[in-house]
């Protein structure tokens, strides 16, 4: 099954950590640059819909990132079903690069 | 502290959202999006959240695009898919703007101006127009007037006694409440400290019959309109003061305040939040609390000073009603013939009263706004029509690969909607920016009952704006685009755009026409305020402003009981005033010039006939340092001198008007008058001792009326009086002089208010001020988009010519004559404009005559100069674009080839 750009980046957003909305939109940032960044009302629907597939789940902050924050913010974590089709995507489009190598697109390390 | 506007918006777009999503996300969203703006600010990341936060409500709302696509394994309806469809038609279409960004700013800006300008002219429109009053069942009050066609009197205040008839007699009225037409101040001794309050008189029934509960305690009684014996005084406060004074302590019904006067006022309940009619300053509102006997007392019938508001009986008709008033109106002129011999009276919905004295200013101001929207439309419409020029190839090229004609028009519609929607993000903003400013320059809204708010009307009709702009985005290119033959265009030809249709050139022409027309129009309507506003400065108000400082005070009941002791402290203080340095000369009168008329009453002086009456005076208490201190001219006789008092002969001044229109041919000098309309052996007369210059007593456009001018110790008497004081330098400087003056003799009185008859003089313009800027800010933006226009289409003709031009330069064309068959192609359509927005501006302009002084809405003079303005404009707009062609290298050019 395949997912939107926009879930697959939230869902490797938190593959390595729990965040919050902001902390997830800074590491797309990190990824693909501040003007690739999602608006945050189309984040927020995206966090509604994968917490409505069972894709992620909110939780409590982190131990030591408590008390500083805003207490309105959530934090984000991925299921173990979130997590299954972050590796599934990834696969996904892994075998769609071995296919582009094969073709001579790119080369082994992703250059023109 | 507010928040920013970017956040406001998303957080009212996401009011939208569905409640779940609201209840659970809302917050957090708001919170991440103000880490973000905090980070990043900017307008394309402000614009970029609210589209976002429009698109994710749209999504949430319509279902929409859900996280798989339509070929995975999920199933989507055939409604789904093609709102997946829609959703990533407006993807592609942002997209495909950001790759011609000086078309899509020069869009959304032209649009963006346009509908925030119409957006804070409606909101102004709305706060006097559409808002609900703060009142029960608003449409049934009507409020009731009374004319005398002897006086000009057309929307008067009504005298108590016949108002309180019509209460009882006419059926069609369920209550009538009153209130006056003036407020009052008093000063409230808070811990010590005198604290000054205005207050607004009413009757007993005020609150119930306008539908107003109380915030806490009670409203009135009907009952109390009379005075019961009572100790103390009845008030009911405001919210604001209630807040400000009592922090909102419910239990505030019962305490009372200790007033300078010496009287104590119990509080006996709170007025709702946003309720202060009639004035936004009232703190308090007090019942009149009339002797009963007064009832049946000629003054009662007399003095007019109440604005009686009828609420109208259940399914009884406006017309039903004015006919029963007219019944009881007759049977009053008959009753009571000494008082109401020609007095009539009439009915209309109270908001039309309300807002009667600005009506032609806001119908003129939405006119403009009409026009200026309108010429943003054409301007853009120009930019679209210059653009699928541009676009035919990329059009031709979509057909070509197999797009049918209806899915380039969806193509088209969302690229619309984009630009529609950010223009009306983009203008809601604006106009609300607008609005506040205006605000701040002028009172909007009307007095005590509505101001300008982003209510659910103003942000509809920012976004009926942008989506009429977007169906206009949609529709232009959509006709032109849609015959574009997918061979042809793709053809080398094509590409360079010599076989484009002479039909996409005409109505580029006739748009451009149409701007200038438009742009004329504005323009004009723009002069024309500024002639007036010029004409008014220089109205001679027949009074000396510079350097004269005003105040008024109340001489306290409580430490100057008497008439005997409040002409005393007068006297104290004008003698204390000018024998202070600085200050030249001070005089005292009953209200200031442009303050309004004071009282107007009727004549007849000694050995007239019974038939003569000098009709339709006004009446005025001044003393003889209020003229020289003004430097109101003596034209001869005599001012009041030290002899004049309370004990001698009764003197008065009159003005040239006066004069001139009482005593054609004759001397007043000398001659005994009476305020009566038949002069008996019982009548006060009072000798005319001389005549004034005349000075404008209601406002600069009105021509001064005949005014009497009375001795403040030989008339009625107030204890509310204004002090004017002239002395070298800056008026406002004098205020420090007259309050250590004051301080000395009596440091309880407090300065009611303070002005300098500079000041005076402005206020009196402050309507013709507010119309002046809107139009002038319409006036210029309407310059700078026909301007655009104007250049926007001869540079692409010029460039469309490049080729041509090229080559007749090569066989020997001079720089001078490329340029004047450049200015000669595009000068056809801007004269064709002018003389366009000439005949319109004949036609137009009439509807501002009500606004207009001193120049009519057809000046020739006017119209020339506009004319000449706009050409220039369009000329510099031509010029560049010719000057660029003129400077080809047809070498280089032809090489090319």
């Amino acid at each position: 099954m395949a997912v939107t750009p926009l879930t697959y980046h939230i869902l490797m957003a938190l593959a390595d950590a729990d965040r919050h909305g902001y902390g997830i939109i800074k590491e797309i940032g990190l990824r693909l640059g501040q003007d690739e960044e999602p608006s945050t009302g189309a984040l927020y629907v995206a966090l509604q819909r994968m917490d409505g597939e069972g894709l992620i789940t909110d939780t409590d902050p982190p131990a030591g990132e408590a008390g500083e924050a805003d207490p309105r913010r959530r934090y984000y974590r991925l299921t173990p079903a979130g997590r299954e089709a972050a590796r599934a995507e990834s696969s996904r489009l892994a075998a769609l690069l071995a296919a582009a190598r094969a073709k001579d697109l790119i080369s082994a390390t992703g250059e023109r | 502290m507010r928040a920013p506007l970017t956040e406001r918006l998303v957080a009212a777009v996401l009011r939208l959202a569905p409640r779940p999503f609201r209840d659970r996300f809302a917050g957090e969203l708001l919170a991440t999006h103000r880490a973000r703006a905090a980070e990043r600010g900017g307008v394309a990341f402000a614009l970029r959240e609210v589209a976002g936060a429009v698109a994710a409500v749209l999504r949430l709302r319509v279902g929409g695009r859900s996280g798989f696509q339509s070929d995975g394994s999920r199933s989507t309806t055939r409604a789904e898919g093609q709102l997946a469809g829609m959703l990533r038609d407006l993807g592609l279409a942002g997209r495909g703007l950001r790759r011609a960004p000086g078309f899509a700013v020069a869009a959304v800006l032209v649009t963006g101006l346009g509908i925030g300008a119409s957006t804070a002219i409606f909101s102004a429109l709305n706060a006097f127009l559409f808002r609900p009053l703060p009142m029960a069942d608003s449409d049934r009050l009507v409020l009731v007037y009374e004319t005398n066609p002897e006086f000009d009197w057309t929307h008067e205040t009504a005298a108590p006694a016949n108002a309180l008839d019509w209460a009882d007699q006419v059926e069609a009225f369920s209550a009538v409440a009153l209130y006056s037409s003036f407020t009052d101040e008093l000063t409230w001794l808070r811990e010590g400290e005198p604290q000054l309050l205005t207050v607004v008189l009413v009757s007993g029934n005020f609150f119930d019959v306008l539908g107003v509960p109380p915030a806490a305690g009670r409203v009135f009684r009907p009952e109390e309109s009379w005075a019961d014996g009572a100790a103390e005084n009845r008030v009911v406060i405001s919210h604001a003061m209630w807040q400000r004074y009592f922090a909102g302590d419910p239990a505030v019904a019962g305490r009372t305040l200790e007033l300078a006067s010496g009287v104590r006022a119990e509080v006996v309940g709170v007025a709702p939040e946003g309720f202060s009619f009639p004035s936004d300053g009232a703190d308090l509102w007090a019942p009149w609390g009339w002797d009963p006997a007064a009832r049946e007392a000629v003054w009662f019938r007399r003095a007019h000073f109440v604005r009686p508001v009828a609420r109208l009986t259940p399914g009884v008709s406006m017309t039903a009603a004015d006919a029963q008033l007219q019944t009881v109106v007759g049977r009053l002129q008959t009753a009571y013939p000494e008082t109401n011999r020609v007095m009539g009276a009439g009915l209309m919905p109270l908001r039309d009263f309300l807002v009667m004295d600005v009506r032609t200013s806001l119908e003129v101001l939405a006119g403009a706004v009409l026009l200026l929207m309108v010429l943003a439309a054409v301007n853009v419409a120009t930019l679209v029509l210059l653009r699928s020029g541009d676009r035919t190839r990329e059009v031709a090229l979509r057909h070509a690969l197999g797009a049918g004609r209806w899915r380039v028009v969806r193509h088209l519609a969302a690229e619309g909607l984009v630009l529609g929607g950010v223009a009306a993000a983009l203008g809601l903003a604006a106009g609300v920016a607008g609005v506040t400013a205006v605000g701040r320059l002028t009172r909007l809204g009307i007095d005590g009952a509505t101001a300008p708010a982003l209510d659910v009307r103003v942000v509809a009709f920012a976004t009926g704006l942008g989506l009429l702009c977007a169906i206009l985005f949609t529709l232009i290119p959509a006709a032109r685009l849609w015959r574009v033959p997918a061979r042809a265009a793709l053809s080398a030809a094509g590409a360079r755009g010599a076989s484009r249709g002479r039909q996409g050139t005409r109505a580029l022409r006739a748009l451009v026409t149409a701007e200038v027309a438009l742009g004329l129009l504005l323009v004009a309507g723009a002069v024309l305020m500024v002639r007036t506003f010029q004409e008014l400065r220089q109205v001679d108000a027949g009074f000396r402003a510079e350097g004269v400082l005003a105040v008024q005070l109340t001489v306290p009941t409580s430490r100057y009981p008497e008439r005997a002791h409040v002409l005393a402290f007068q006297r104290d203080l004008l003698a204390a005033l000018e024998g202070r340095a600085g200050i030249e000369r001070a005089g005292m009168v009953q209200q200031l010039p442009l303050g309004g008329p004071g009282w107007s009453s009727q004549f007849q002086a000694r050995g007239w006939p019974p038939e003569r009456v000098g009709l339709d005076i006004v009446h005025r208490r001044a003393d003889r340092g209020y003229f020289e201190a003004l430097d109101i001219p003596l034209v001869r006789g005599r001012l009041f001198e030290a002899s004049d008092g309370s004990d001698t002969e009764q003197v008065v001044l009159v003005n040239e008007r006066f004069a001139a229109m009482h005593f054609p041919g004759e001397d007043p000098i000398g001659q005994y008058i009476a305020y009566d309309r038949e002069a008996t052996e019982a009548s006060t007369w009072r000798r005319i001792i001389g005549i004034v210059g005349d000075h404008h007593q209601t406002s600069v456009r009105e021509p001064p009326r005949a005014e009497v001018f009375e001795h403040p110790e030989q008339s009625e008497w107030s204890r509310t009086n204004w002090y004017v004081v002239r002395g070298a330098g800056a008026a406002a400087a004098h205020t420090a002089n007259v309050r250590a003056v004051l301080s000395q003799l009596d440091p309880l009185v407090p300065l009611e208010q303070v002005r300098t008859l500079r000041e005076v003089r402005r206020a009196a313009m402050a309507t013709d001020e507010l119309v002046l800027v809107v139009l002038t800010v319409f006036g210029f933006l309407a310059l700078v988009l026909a301007t655009v226009g104007v250049y926007g289409v001869t540079a692409q003709a010029a460039r469309r010519r490049t080729r041509e031009i090229g080559i007749r330069m090569a066989v020997g064309a001079d720089g001078g004559q490329v340029l004047r068959l450049v200015l000669l192609q595009g000068a056809g359509t801007v004269v064709a404009g002018i003389l366009l927005g000439l005949a319109a501006a004949l036609l137009l302009t009439r509807a501002m005559s009500g606004l207009l002084y001193g120049v009519t809405p057809t000046d020739p003079a006017t119209l020339a100069v506009v004319a000449a303005v706009l050409a220039g404009a369009a000329l510099v707009a031509m010029l560049v674009p010719a000057l660029r062609a003129a400077r080809v290298d047809p070498g280089g050019l032809l090489r090319a080839e």
